[in-house]
């Protein structure tokens, strides 16, 4: 029987997008069952627009060329990679009300969910991590 | 010399790539069916062996050229 990994991302910059689908997807690669619950400003992350829109933080400006360096894949490209491996994404549905985001508003295959939700998955998960 | 059924060019790619354009390549494979892995990611010396330790491959060789590392993974 395959792994379960259970993700809780909960921050939104571009160094948390890489944290979160880094992970996300070399779990999946390596034939775990992986789901991502998406929270508070980790929405960003599934987020239509915004995370195509990540950038390095103020003052770090030298990462830029970091990833360039080692040719690291956008977030755009980890997203889609993550969503090929069949990555399981849920969008907690409080956060979504509290910031009036709807269900459009983020990136296709994304399910909605609450606490509970994820707390069904995780809690025979074999591994979980949060960002 | 050993020889693959299939050679996987992962060359310049940082990690996770390498792991997953490992896993997308093996998927295409038969069972006991020799994938030759090349990649630069210094990572991958660790990764990749970790990786098909848990996904049941075997790792049947590996070495160093010039820079590139070289894995012969037989599909488990």
């Amino acid at each position: 029987m395959s792994k379960k990994v259970a993700m809780i991302a909960s921050n939104g910059g571009l160094f948390d997008a890489y944290k979160v689908f880094n992970i996300a997807t070399a779990a999946a690669a390596s034939d775990a069952e992986v789901t991502i619950f998406f929270t508070f400003e980790g929405l960003n992350l599934i987020h239509r627009q915004a995370h195509q829109a990540l950038e390095v933080p103020a003052g770090k400006e030298h990462f830029t060329e970091g990833f360039k360096k080692v040719n690291a894949p956008s977030i755009p490209e980890l997203l889609s990679m993550a969503q090929e491996l069949n990555v399981k994404m849920i969008a907690c549905q409080m956060t979504m009300d509290v910031m009036s985001l709807k269900k459009e508003d983020f990136v296709d295959g994304v399910d909605i969910g609450g606490a509970a939700t994820f707390l069904a998955y995780a809690q025979d998960a074999d591994v979980t991590i949060t960002f | 010399m050993m020889k693959s059924d299939q050679i996987l060019n992962a060359k310049g790619l940082s990690c996770p790539m390498p792991v997953v354009r490992t896993k997308k390549a093996i998927d295409q494979l038969e069972k006991g069916q020799i994938l030759e892995l090349h990649t630069t990611d210094a990572g991958a010396l660790n990764d990749i062996p970790a990786w098909a330790k848990t996904s049941g491959h075997v790792i049947l060789d590996s070495r160093e050229e010039n820079g590139t590392y070289i894995f012969m993974i037989q599909k488990g």
